[in-house]
Formats: C-alpha cells, structure tokens, sequence
C-alpha cells in the first residue's frame, strides 16, 4: 500500500493546526459568539437528519433492548409499577399529604411548587464518547430554554441546561464533577457550595460550611438563590455523611434528592433573567 | 471531482453517518468513534501533511456535533493522523491483521488521549475505569469498520494524485 509523502512539511504543518486548534479553544472558553453560533447552527442543521434516523431507528431499538436488555426494562417496568402505585396511594391521602406537605414548606420556607416549568422528554446521551453525566432532551431555544436554567424533577434538582440549540439542549446533571450550586442546609441555615461527585453519584459541599456547625444525617439541603443561576429553595438532597471530625477541609456528602438514573421526563424551570441574558451574563 | 471536494464529501457524511447510524448503535453506551477512524486512516493513506489538515477538519467537526469547546477533538486527531502517517512507512508492507491491531492500538490511543484533554478541560471526570471501557469499546466497534471506511479515505486523499512513497533513510522512492 503506498501512500504520499510530503517528507519535511509535516512538522510546521501539525505545530500550525494544533496552534489552530489551541487558539480555537481560548476563543471558546472566552466566550467567542460566533464560535458557539457556527456549532449550533451545523448541529441545528443535522438536527431534521438526526430526528429521521431516530424515528426510524425506533423499532430497532426496541428490538435491541428486548433482547439485550430484558432485565433492565423488566426492572424499570417494576419501579414504574411500584411509583404508580405510590402515587395513586398519594392521591387517596391527598388532604393528610397536603397538610404535612404545608408545614415541611413552611419549615423550610420552601416556594418550589410555584416555579414555572417546562417539561421535556430525554432523548438519551448527547452524541460522542467524551462528555459524561450529561443528557439530551428534546426542547430548545424554540422553547423558551436558555443555558444556566435548572432542571428539575418533582422530587428535586437534576442539573441545569448547558448547551441549548434549536430544538434540542444537553443537560449537565447535578453529579458531574464540574457542577457547581450554593445550597442551604435547613437546620443551620448554613450556606455553602456543592459540586457534583463523579462516579460516585453523590453531591459534596466542600465550601461554605464552618467546621464546628452541627449537621445531622438526613438533614435536607436546597438550593441558597441569591446570586446562584438557580431559584432558592430548591431540594438538593439529603447529607448522608456529614463528615463532623473535619478540620478544615470538611465535605459533607448529600445524596441528590431526584434519582438521575433511569429518568423519562424532567422539568426546566423557566428563568426570564437567563432567557434575556446573552452568553456572557450566563457565565 | 478533486481531491478536496473528496475530502469535503468523506468528511461530511462521516459526520451524517456518526450522529444519525452510529449514535442509534452504542454498545454499554459508547459509540463508534468514525471521525477519529477517518483521521487515523488519512494519515495512513494520506501522509502526515495532508492527514493533519484532514484529521484538523475532522476534529472540528466532531466538536461541533458533540457540543464540546472547539478544537478539543482537533487537538488529538491532528497529531494521531500524523504518527499514523510515519507508522505507514514501517507498515506498508505488513499482513492485514498486523495493520488491524496497529489501527485498534492507535484507535484506543485516540480515544483515551481525547478522553483526558476532555478531562483536562472539566467536560467530565477522569474515571479510569470508564475509561477504559469506553476506549476498548469505541475501537473494537470502529475497527470493524476499518475496510470500507479504509477504501473511502483512501480514494479521498489520494484520488488523482501521484502517489509517492520516499523510504526516509533509504534513499529509494516506490511509485504506487
């Protein structure tokens, strides 16, 4: 097999694209419009593309994960089963729930039912094998989403949008290690910030909290507001460990209160402040 | 049609294939990695210059429909077309299940290296283990597909051209 070869040319020409490519990435993390306009335009440009080959793909897909994956989808038939019956059991205490309900808010001065949301459908993974913790869903810019707003489920914070196109945004879940969020633990007051623990699947506030503050196992944790990107009050979790013999450098492990595995439908929490924001202001 | 349109056409639908075929295809969640086959196989047939410039588009474009900061995939493909490139020479006259273990040990290269700029870059924590596994996988699942994508990118590099091998060191030329 032969092949041409430009022998003493190759050197400048790989130091001239990787030059290329570095000075690319410094415009990117720059915040360079058109670098983020020229992407999202190519991906809304295969969007019709990718929305033909899925469709198309469905029974396909269905077929593969009948015969690969029978276990897990007799699994997520089980907990869909047992959620539906927990929700219909809900619904038949629905006063008494009301009530406790009522004085868990009002304990925590909780205003998260009342937030203004969109729903939307997970798509799957974004493309690629680089990014991890990250989901695609099926609503846009078109929608009213912009990047930074949160994403939420009925049982508390999943993430928040990071790329939004046209049609379709990629979520960054609350797990992934360059996640951050200002939270609250309820009984102290104490505010700090959390970002996500990887592999683990759990959120760790390594900043924020005093190490002599008392925090009890199974004590809740929402989101501080003020100037995070995302609204107050939102339930993070709950501190599974709350690493009480620290010195200084203390990480109080909270289990995220929304299960981010295994989910259909999310809620984004519509935020007028990013959606008028440009990318600079979204940080 | 000259060879950059070539070039244009093989890239393009390398990147149509990638998110309409290859993202319905994820095996344990991990995917083809078409783009970077692309890259390695036009250093090989292509040569280190042309690969580069090749494997730089590719990385671009592989960017783009992932969402991840421009230049990120570049920065690997670019430098992985160029070693396969000088490999090509030491190959050339190798067994085909040589070459397929060469491809598969660049591919798991190209994967893991974009992996840890992905990590350098806070796209993702670098987690061994699913390292790993993603580079494993991607390069069995791409390298199946080495032959016919060999084919195209062999007729988009060098269609038309004259193709000259000169052996460094050896002071002889082969004409393909």
């Amino acid at each position: 097999m032969a092949a041409p070869q430009p022998t003493g040319r190759s050197r400048p020409t790989l130091l001239l694209v990787i030059v290329a490519a570095l000075t690319l990435l410094t415009m990117q993390f720059r915040g360079f419009g058109p670098l983020d306009s020229f992407q999202q335009g190519m991906r809304d440009l295969l969007d019709p593309v990718r929305s033909v080959s899925e469709s198309a793909a469905r029974p396909l897909r269905s077929a593969w994960l009948g015969v690969f994956d029978y276990d897990d989808l007799r699994d997520r038939t089980e907990r869909l089963e047992k959620e539906l019956a927990r929700m219909r059991g809900r619904q038949l205490s629905s006063e008494a729930d009301g009530e406790l309900l009522k004085r868990l808010m009002g304990e925590v001065g909780i205003e998260y039912a009342k937030l203004d949301t969109v729903v939307v459908r997970i798509l799957g993974t974004p493309p690629g094998n680089s990014s991890s913790h990250t989901i695609e869903v099926d609503k846009g810019l078109d929608d009213g989403l912009a990047e930074g707003m949160a994403v939420v489920t009925g049982a508390g914070l999943v993430g928040r949008l990071e790329v939004v196109d046209r049609s379709r945004s990629i979520v960054r879940l609350a797990t992934h290690p360059a996640f951050r969020v200002g939270v609250r633990l309820v009984g102290s007051q104490d505010e700090g910030l959390a970002r996500g623990g990887g592999a683990s699947g759990h959120l760790v506030i390594d900043a924020g909290i005093r190490p002599d503050v008392q925090v009890a196992i199974g004590e809740v944790v929402v989101t501080s507001g003020g100037r995070s990107r995302f609204p107050t009050d939102i339930p993070v979790g709950r501190v599974i460990d709350p690493d009480a013999g620290a010195d200084l450098d203390r990480e109080i492990i909270v289990e995220p209160a929304a299960s981010l595995e295994h989910l259909s439908f999310v809620n984004v929490v519509l935020d007028q402040r990013l959606a008028d924001a440009g990318p600079l202001e979204r940080g | 049609m000259t060879g950059r349109l070539r070039v244009v056409a093989i890239l393009l639908t390398a990147v149509t294939v990638q998110v309409t075929v290859f993202e319905e295809i994820r095996v344990s969640g991990v995917s083809v990695e078409l783009l970077l086959l692309v890259s390695i196989l036009a250093g090989f047939h292509g040569g280190p210059e042309r690969g580069a410039v090749v494997a730089f588009c590719a990385g671009l474009l592989h960017d783009t429909i992932t969402a991840t900061p421009m230049g990120l995939h570049a920065l690997v493909y670019a430098p992985m077309a160029v070693a396969t490139s000088h490999l090509e020479v030491r190959l050339a006259r190798s067994t085909r299940p040589f070459l397929a273990a060469g491809l598969m040990v660049a591919m798991v290269i190209g994967v893991l290296s974009t992996m840890l700029v992905g990590g350098l870059f806070g796209l993702h924590g670098v987690d061994v283990e699913r390292l790993a596994r993603t580079a494993l996988l991607a390069s069995v699942m791409s390298v199946a597909l080495a032959v016919p994508t060999s084919r195209a990118v062999r007729w988009a590099v060098t269609g038309g051209l004259p193709v000259n091998v000169d052996v460094r060191g050896s002071g002889v030329e082969l004409r393909g």
